[in-house]
């Protein structure tokens, strides 16, 4: 009799609580699609607000927000909805990622480029530690997603310094300086990371980031030559690229090691190896000279010969 | 325990009962019939009789995955927590977990990670005093799973008694908890886990869209939905010999070892009845899970869908 007891309250609280969810499920079926879509998908303006208040204009807007088959799209042009509001795009997957590795930077000293960075960083945004399984395990994507940040910002920098120059307000610096600045500041972008650097190139070199990595080294070295004010449509576009991807290499290693105050040893390394490389281009051009003149005089010597016995 | 069973069958049968009249009233079932294995059946009949199956298989359960799948249901189960990576601190929700395979698969990792992290953290501080050291070790010691908790959850009462026994029997004390309820509407608020995973158990969940919706309410934003089930051959050839094995085999190794053929035929039935990987994806993405995507292994018998709540 207990037991019929119970099991009648049971069934009924069961059923309350059953019929409770139906009439919650009824209520938010058309649109929980577009509220569960926009979980944690901020808007592209919107910081804080994380729910959109229901307005139908909206909801047109984000079929491409639950079909993740599609590419992944930027965000759209906004326009006016219906409530005299905003209505803009949610942003994609890909813009979450990035947001999660900016935030896994910060914990890359304590924990080094791997998945337990990038969980803290996906708590500190708000998300599960599970949000890190979208990566790989072994923080490949947090890497390059550095490398290409830094990137970036070296571009940045050498637009603001080209724009000075052509406002007049710099003056313009030869070629071996401005090649020594631009590798000394992307360097310097890894200055706090450089306790776990190391840790990062072998990353680099891993077989399946190979691609990726040296693509991104060499669109750098590419930016750089190109704002050095790098002309050349012969042979010698390659032979320069290599070669400053060469010095480019071999400081990085060096400044692994540099214990000096402000990594000094290192940007001496740097200013003789590029000093180097200016001299080699200018060796080669005397010993071609040199070369066509030996040559000349050999063909003279030949046709006095012929002409004397002829 | 005698009492309790007549009462549960009761439940279960008026909850059926009232699930259909819902069902009904809601307008969202196609039609109280579905299929159970090859037959078909209205959804209480079904619920019920997977009941049956499962209360009758529960003691001989691991067995029987060993010798039908001749032990690589391991290989599958270690891949499926590998692939999960779960850092300590996580909080997974094991549903139809019964005998508790992936539960203790998930305290292990967690236990070595969590190993691994605190070696990490004594090879760092190689200069501390004594004082520090035993603090240390004192508040490492309370936390060597690292917070991180599984709850299984399970329909069936006997599955989870198994499963309690096993727990007992290789000594997981700390972070495990058994719950009862139904993958259709778990007892549980919203938001509350990281990890949901479902290993096995999907295949017999009655509206399989109501459980995935379940499953994204109560994952916390960033979440992960892991799910591992058998799927479906693509390579014709493969298919056949799967197949043989499948109908001529199982059965006849249920009858000899666990004395039911019926539960083994249903087995094997059901597995035919399911969804194929991409329409199991496209189920899982139309709930709202963003990246979702599938990994078969063993060429398509097994494949793992895996989902975030972006």
């Amino acid at each position: 009799k207990m037991a019929a007891a119970a099991a009648g309250s049971l069934r009924r609280a069961g059923w309350r609580l059953w019929r409770g969810r139906a009439v919650v499920n009824w209520q938010l079926c058309p649109p929980q699609r577009a509220i569960q879509a926009s979980a944690v998908l901020r808007r592209v303006s919107d910081e804080q607000k994380k729910e959109p208040t229901v307005s139908s204009s909206q909801f047109d807007l984000h079929p491409n927000d639950y079909q993740p088959e599609q590419e992944p799209q930027g965000p759209h042009p906004s326009y006016t909805g219906q409530g005299g509001q905003e209505s803009e795009d949610y942003e994609s997957e890909e813009q979450l990622q990035h947001r999660i590795l900016t935030a896994a930077l910060d914990f890359v000293p304590e924990h080094g480029w791997s998945a337990e960075a990038i969980a803290e960083g996906a708590k500190t945004l708000g998300l599960s530690v599970a949000a890190a399984g979208m990566f790989h395990s072994d923080g490949s994507e947090l890497v390059l997603h550095f490398v290409s940040q830094c990137n970036t910002k070296l571009c940045e920098l050498l637009k603001q310094e080209q724009k000075k120059v052509q406002l007049g307000e710099e003056e313009k610096k030869p070629t071996d300086q401005f090649l020594r600045d631009a590798v000394e500041a992307r360097l310097r972008m890894l200055i706090p990371y450089i306790e776990k650097w190391p840790q990062a190139l072998s990353i680099l070199l891993l077989p399946h980031n190979i691609p990726s990595s040296l693509n991104l080294l060499t669109s750098m070295i590419d930016d750089i030559l190109h704002y050095a004010g790098d002309q050349a449509t012969d042979f010698n576009w390659y032979t320069r690229r290599a070669v400053l991807t060469g010095i480019y290499n071999t400081t990085e290693l060096v400044m692994m090691q540099d214990s000096s105050p402000d990594f000094e040893d290192t940007w001496r390394f740097l200013e003789n190896r590029v000093a180097d490389a200016i001299n080699m281009s200018n060796t080669a051009e005397q010993v071609q000279s040199t070369g066509e003149a030996v040559v000349q005089g050999l063909m003279g010597a030949a046709v006095t010969v012929s002409s004397a016995e002829g | 325990a005698v009492a309790l069973c007549p009462v549960w069958t009761l439940l279960a049968r008026r909850g059926g009962t009232l699930r259909e009249l819902c069902g009904s009233l809601r307008g969202l079932a196609a039609g109280p019939e579905t299929h159970f294995g090859f037959q078909t059946v209205t959804e209480a009949e079904r619920r019920e009789k997977i009941y049956q199956v499962f209360e009758s298989v529960a003691k001989k359960y691991d067995v029987m995955n060993d010798s039908m799948t001749l032990g690589i249901h391991r290989i599958w189960k270690d891949i499926f927590v590998r692939k999960m990576n779960p850092s300590p601190g996580t909080l997974l929700l094991d549903v139809a977990g019964g005998t508790g395979d992936i539960a203790f698969r998930f305290l292990n990792y967690v236990h070595s990670v969590r190993e691994r992290q605190l070696q990490r953290k004594l090879r760092q501080q190689q200069n501390l005093s004594w004082q520090e050291i035993s603090e240390t070790y004192q508040e490492d010691k309370l936390k060597s799973l690292g917070d991180s908790r599984v709850v299984v959850c399970d329909i069936n009462k006997e599955m989870l008694k198994v499963g309690k026994q096993k727990a007992q029997h290789l000594g997981y004390s700390e972070g495990l908890s058994w719950v009862l309820g139904d993958a259709e509407e778990l007892p549980f608020d919203d938001a509350k886990f990281d990890v949901y995973t479902i290993a096995f158990g999907i295949r017999n969940v009655t509206r399989i869209d109501l459980a995935l919706r379940e499953a994204y309410r109560v994952l916390k934003p960033g979440g992960r939905f892991l799910c591992l089930e058998f799927s479906h051959i693509n390579n014709p050839l493969f298919s056949r010999l799967y197949d043989l094995y499948s109908f001529q085999v199982i059965p006849v190794l249920g009858e000899i070892i666990a004395g039911d053929w019926k539960s083994y035929q249903y087995l094997v039935e059901s597995i035919r009845r399911f969804p194929p990987q991409d329409e199991l994806k496209a189920m899982i993405e139309d709930v709202g899970f963003f990246k979702v995507d599938y990994q078969n292994l063993n060429g398509g018998i097994v494949a793992i869908h895996s989902g975030f709540k972006l």
